[in-house]
């Protein structure tokens, strides 16, 4: 069994929980321009982009030798609950027979669930399994942990590129982790490795804080986002984006009881502008929104695939939300047809619209009203 | 006398303004691009230098903006590049304080910007739709045998009123096809595609958005009465049109040009205008060290390597000194 995987966010983790696994990995690579267009030859024309580009990444993996693919699920009515269908029908078609398998979430159907995880698992007791996700969870939330201060000190190397060499590095030594002890040294490593990046010296009050929130591919996979991070880091400005993996594997896999996990907190606090879950992140994603206000960031860029429906939702209720909260919100649409120009000025304007605001104080000066907050979730958007 | 240039290389225009020390424009040229942004340019400041004979004077900066911005500033050797929204505000709110809803309409583009204590809050740009910029117009008086000069005039002498779908270009072609077979003069048929595209532009980039007079109309198309007037029906209100209307982009980054000499107190890094001679090559390749594959851009100027972007991990840019 050769078994491959979307490129999302930390492959290096679920290389490790395969490998454990005693699989062989069919790395997939970062999506270049020749995989979305690959990708996008062998989709149907109005099927979501990040569709597209998971194709193009399917048939690379796939003519690498992959014959398994693992995939994760959506929920809810989404067009991301059926990806993994119509992926696998498409790659057929082409001729490639692959076995997919894709995990929903472990609460909703903890019997697909299992029966997933014992196809994967290669005759190794249930119990060592569950060690293993755990030592490929750790490193997966370490590197989680390091790529989020990244964000934040990128914005103030001197020389450009520093960070991401370190990165690249960190990233080698997570690959060589086989325990907790290796786990622990190299996270020691890496935070050393940190620190002795030489950074500007800027002023508190310089400083710019932005939040990225939307559709879970385009916000973790830079090829599909004109590199927002990078590029607003390289403009003096540190980010924060939501959805990293652990958070999302946290999402899913912790039971919803009182205080889950921060995304379930967070959907609290999108309810004085929706009522309910449409389908995506769509209210999460409002929630991290109001998050991101509470917790002293200057604006906020709401990345989504163009047409995607979720989103469209969350951007119907941006002018609302930046209002109320008096806080600048630029939405992007990204597609594989996008002119990155254009967006690379958007961008540029509102760096310096939330600049200029920073430094003139507040337009309209508010009070952020507390959110009412009922201690119970409904069911419909436990998701 | 100091002065500060100001160039905005959009693709359909390339402007290029000089402004005094205290904000008066002393020049101005409105060029079409032809798709050749640096040479356009370059016949934009051989035109400045030209002019600039009358007088003495010395330049104390040089702002460039639009979508060729970033090339124009290597090639003149600008002291700020600055993208047009926050270009076009400055310009406006340098010559209407108290102006909240910015409307610019050009060639390939538009925008809505706006602004609150002389701010930017919000805006929005258009560039995908070309139902609600410049070139629809173009094409529709093509297509009327009307002149695009004449074109905003007669449809302020239209006497009834005709819808037509403004939704996108191909729609509003067969509808206007159509409805002058139903015997609709020109004059209103023009009134009606002014009034389309108007409506279009509000739906697509007004929408959420708080929209409150002083209303200033800027770009190219804003010379055209009929979208003026258009407009004034639809928001019920007079609009301003500022008397540099089609170089506004330009005025605003000579503007802030001169601020940030001003801040900064630095000499310019203008090439003087022998830039104009200049050997410029700017070309691309893809580099193939990583799985990036990034598009690299690497501009040259008489032989030597001035500029690099485009790399992801600065590998290149970094190797560029000076
Ligand atoms: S979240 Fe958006 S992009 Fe993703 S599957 Fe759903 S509709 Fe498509
Ligand atoms: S420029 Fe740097 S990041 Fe881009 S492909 Fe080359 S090596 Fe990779």
């Amino acid at each position: 069994m050769k078994v491959s995987f979307p490129y999302m966010g930390c492959v290096t983790g679920y290389k490790k929980v395969f490998e454990t696994l005693g699989h062989e990995v069919v790395m997939p690579q970062k999506p270049t321009q020749k995989t979305i267009d690959l990708g996008v030859k062998y989709s149907p024309e109005f099927i979501c982009f990040p569709f597209k580009v998971i194709m193009g990444t399917y048939i690379e993996a796939v003519q690498a030798g992959a014959n398994v693919i693992v995939a994760s699920g959506g929920n809810g009515p989404c067009r991301a609950g059926l990806y993994g269908e119509i992926h696998q029908k498409i790659l057929k078609s082409m001729g490639h027979d692959v076995k997919f398998i894709v995990f929903d979430s472990m609460f909703r159907d903890f019997g697909l669930f299992y029966d997933n995880l014992k196809k994967i698992k290669n005759k190794i007791p249930i119990i060592k399994v569950l060690k293993n996700l755990w030592l490929s969870y750790q490193i997966i939330c370490r590197m989680d942990e390091i790529e989020k201060e990244i964000k934040v000190l990128r914005a103030y190397e001197q020389k450009r590129g520093d960070f991401n060499r370190v990165w690249l590095e960190i990233q080698r030594m997570y690959d060589g982790c086989w325990t907790q002890k290796d786990i622990d040294k190299v996270t020691e490593q890496a935070r050393k490795m940190l620190q002795e990046v030489p950074l500007k010296k800027v002023e508190e009050e310089e400083k710019i804080r932005i939040g990225i929130v939307g559709e879970i591919y385009v916000i973790m996979e830079s090829s599909t986002n004109m590199d927002i991070e990078q590029t607003l880091n390289s403009m003096g400005i540190e980010v924060e984006s939501v959805q990293y993996i652990s958070d999302w594997v946290k999402h899913n896999i912790q039971p919803n009881f009182i205080g889950g996990s921060k995304s379930h907190q967070v959907i609290h606090k999108a309810k004085r502008f929706v009522k309910m879950n449409l389908g995506g992140h769509d209210m999460e994603n409002i929630g991290w929104m109001v998050d991101f206000k509470e917790r002293g960031f200057d604006a906020v860029v709401h990345l989504m695939p163009f047409g995607c429906l979720p989103e469209l939702i969350t951007q119907s209720a941006i002018p609302t939300i930046s209002q109320e909260l008096d806080l600048p919100i630029l939405s992007l649409s990204l597609d594989e047809q996008n002119g990155t120009a254009n967006n690379r000025t958007r961008i540029e304007a509102f760096v310096d619209l939330v600049r200029n605001k920073k430094r003139g104080g507040s337009v309209q000066k508010k009070e952020v009203k507390e959110p009412e907050y009922t201690d119970k979730v409904p069911e419909e958007l436990a998701g | 006398m100091d002065i500060y240039i100001g160039i905005d290389v959009g693709s359909v225009s390339t402007n290029v303004v000089a402004m005094d020390q205290n904000d008066h424009i002393i020049f101005k040229e409105y060029t079409r691009t032809n798709g050749q942004p640096l040479e356009s340019v370059k016949k934009g400041l051989k035109l400045l230098e030209e002019d600039l004979k009358r007088i003495f004077y010395t330049v104390k900066g040089v702002g460039t903006t639009g979508s060729g911005r970033q090339l124009a500033g290597i090639l003149v050797g600008a002291d700020i590049v600055k993208n047009e929204i926050t270009a076009h505000a400055t310009a406006t709110v340098n010559f209407h304080p108290t102006v909240n809803t910015i409307l610019e309409i050009g060639g390939q583009d538009s925008k809505i910007i706006i602004i609150q204590d002389k701010m930017v809050v919000d805006f929005a740009m258009n560039t995908v739709c070309a139902a609600g910029t410049g070139s629809f117009l173009d094409h529709q008086s093509e297509r009327l045998g009307v002149p695009i000069q004449d074109f905003g005039g007669l449809a302020l002498t239209a006497k009834k009123d005709v819808r037509i779908a403004g939704r996108c270009t191909v729609f509003a072609e067969s509808d206007m096809i159509a409805k002058q077979q139903y015997g609709f003069s020109k004059a209103e048929i023009i009134k009606g595609l002014c009034d389309a595209l108007v409506r279009n532009y509000i739906n697509n980039l007004g929408r959420g958005k708080a929209l409150k007079a002083p209303y200033v109309f800027q770009g190219g198309v804003a010379a055209n009465k009929g979208i003026k007037a258009a407009f004034e029906r639809e928001l019920g209100c007079e609009i301003i049109i500022p008397k540099y209307y089609n170089v506004m982009g330009a005025i605003g980054a000579a503007i802030l040009a001169k601020e940030y000499i001003e801040v900064s107190g630095e000499e310019t890094k203008f090439r003087g205008f022998g830039a104009a001679e200049l050997a410029f090559k700017p070309r691309s390749f893809e580099c193939e060290d990583c799985a990036n594959c990034c598009e690299v851009i690497k501009v040259e100027l008489n032989g030597k390597t001035v500029a690099i972007w485009g790399d992801k991990c600065g590998k290149w840019a970094n190797s560029v000194t000076g």
